[in-house]
């Protein structure tokens, strides 16, 4: 546990200061600012009809389900596509990391630490910018028109909750075969699953976007999550700091 | 003294090729000790197994009386690798910060302060380590080694792709460890120089197998069979050095300025041959037994293993 805090700060200590770090946290910046403003401004003219707040409550919801469902969906994409696996990839390709595996660390603990490393700041920047769309939803047009304040509960678990354990699931997922294959399959890993997802979310998004405020879509995220966590903590048997090193002195390195 | 590495009977088999054959050798702590060998021998391999990196196929390999699988074990090795695994984005500081957490010291910063002082590097502890020159590297890699006060250190081509001045630098501070700290130090070189200069034991292996495994000295003796060398006062009169050639059981081989080189033949004692050198006039400066150098005893046994 130990270790595998350690492992933990020293790569978020990298991970911070990356020129990586600052592109996604501009990317990002933009896409919330874009949300948290246009959003509020489509919302006003359509509450400006003057919807009762029975009628306008599941609406709102149903508004908000599909505006927040997509935030860190991107964000925590966006972070792990470009965090992912390069780190891992010059490790083993420069020595750092046999060096590392040469100290008391297990293998599972620098596995576990540079996953969390990877996931908590793009969790924390999906986190905030969630939560300033939320709030710019809210105060600039619902709380002002309706007097309510909405956050409809299975939308917020989804997006603060079962989304990022699912990506956490599929970045232990690809960290595990970074580790263990060459990091390029991770990348791919990572990249095609969150790829899918963002084109399944674009599909009920667009089709069934009444899922989107249900119980149901937070759930299958919960299970997504469970699944592909499971495969990876099945596959993490094999991690052993042999297979990491024989892996690292392949033809990619 | 008790043992600091043993390593028994032990085997690697990686994919189709047996990288290492029952490998057999023990250090006692306060050893230096040499591991020589050519590329591909299975050095690196085993350093890998005593740091818990790859296996053993069979045998059973100890440090320090712990299973080197034990992360125990791991506690007590100090390392520094082929490559130095130094992060360039972090300064020297906090590479060895990072280390010293990793192995558990709470507070490491006037024990960091003070080995970088002994490794040199003081002045240069807030610079990023990929401005650092080979030389250095290897030295901050050291005093990395050194963070947590290891009983044993682990090198592996510690002065490879140093050039000649920051060779001297890290073998100075290989030196002060070994013979200032009295720690006991696994080394595996190329430079047999540097082996001769530095260790009191070495193993030499080759295709896996430990070929040859001993205290420096006792080889070298071993080694040297019965070569003499005489040195005279004056240059040897050509009439007198063909004469002494011809009676073979002086075994004169040659002479080179004013040495004589002999091979000492059964039955024929030193100062029997000096005896006779004085009656036929000849002034002795000194009588010295040849010990063969560490690079006559590695290149007559890998020769030894040459297929024909």
């Amino acid at each position: 546990m130990k270790g595998m805090l350690v492992v933990l700060q020293n790569d978020v200590g990298d991970i911070l200061p990356s020129r990586g770090f600052l592109i996604v946290v501009i990317i990002i910046g933009v896409i919330t600012l874009g949300t948290a403003v246009g959003v509020p401004i489509a919302l006003n003219s359509w509450l400006a009809s003057g919807l009762a707040w029975e009628e306008a409550k599941p609406l709102l919801e149903l508004f908000m389900g599909l505006a927040i469902n997509y935030v860190p969906l991107i964000v925590l994409f966006s972070c792990m596509a470009t965090w992912a696996t390069d780190p891992i990839a010059k490790e083993k390709a420069k020595g750092p990391i046999e060096s590392l595996l040469a100290t008391p660390l297990t293998a599972k603990a620098v596995w576990i630490g540079k996953s969390l490393a990877i996931f908590l700041p793009a969790y924390i920047i999906g986190f905030i910018a969630t939560l300033i769309v939320i709030l710019a939803m809210n105060l600039a047009s619902i709380l002002p028109t309706t007097g309510h304040f909405v956050l409809p509960l299975p939308e917020a678990f989804t997006s603060f909750l079962f989304l990022p354990l699912l990506m956490f699931a599929l970045i232990l997922l690809g960290v595990i075969f970074s580790l263990i294959t060459n990091p390029v399959i991770g990348q791919t890993i990572i990249i095609f699953v969150g790829v899918l997802l963002l084109q399944v979310v674009g599909q009920v998004g667009g089709r069934l976007w009444w899922l989107l405020a249900s119980w149901d879509y937070a759930l299958y995220n919960l299970a997504g999550a469970a699944f592909i966590g499971m495969i990876a903590f099945y596959l993490s048997r094999s991690l052993s700091k042999e297979r990491i090193i024989l892996s690292s002195k392949g033809k990619w390195a | 003294m008790s043992d600091a590495i043993r390593f028994e009977d032990i085997s690697k088999q990686l994919g189709e090729r047996e990288v290492l054959r029952n490998a057999n050798f023990v250090t006692k702590q306060g050893d230096v000790f040499g591991y020589l060998g050519p590329n591909g021998a299975g050095k690196t391999t085993t350093i890998r197994i005593l740091l818990g990196l790859l296996q053993p196929t069979s045998g059973k390999a100890t440090i320090l009386g712990e299973d080197v699988s034990r992360d125990e074990a791991r506690r007590k090795i100090g390392f520094v690798l082929e490559s130095d695994g130094l992060y360039d984005n972090k300064t020297a500081e906090e590479n060895l910060w990072y280390y010293a957490q990793i192995y558990g010291m709470t507070e490491p910063a006037e024990r960091i302060d003070r080995i970088l002082s002994r490794v040199e590097l003081r002045d240069r502890a807030k610079d990023k380590v990929g401005t650092y020159s080979k030389g250095m590297r290897q030295r901050l890699a050291l005093a990395r080694a050194m963070t947590h006060n290891p009983e044993l250190l682990v090198l592996d081509e510690p002065t490879a792709g140093v050039d000649p001045s920051g060779q001297i630098e890290v073998r100075e501070v290989i030196l002060n460890m070994a013979h200032k700290e009295g720690r006991t130090i696994f080394l595996s070189s190329h430079n047999l120089d540097e082996v001769q200069r530095i260790c009191n034991r070495i193993a030499l292996i080759d295709r896996g197998e430990i070929k040859l495994c001993g205290e420096v000295e006792q080889l070298r003796r071993e080694m040297s069979g019965n070569v003499v060398e005489i040195e005279t006062t004056q240059l040897m009169a050509e009439p007198l050095f063909a004469e002494l050639k011809s009676l073979s059981h002086l075994g004169l081989r040659e002479r080179k300025d004013k040495t004589l080189t002999f091979v000492l033949q059964e039955g024929t004692r030193i100062p029997d041959i000096v005896s006779l050198l004085v009656r036929r006039g000849v002034e002795i400066e000194g009588v010295s037994k040849k010990e063969a150098s560490l690079e006559e005893i590695y290149s007559a046994i890998l020769k030894e293993v040459e297929p024909s």
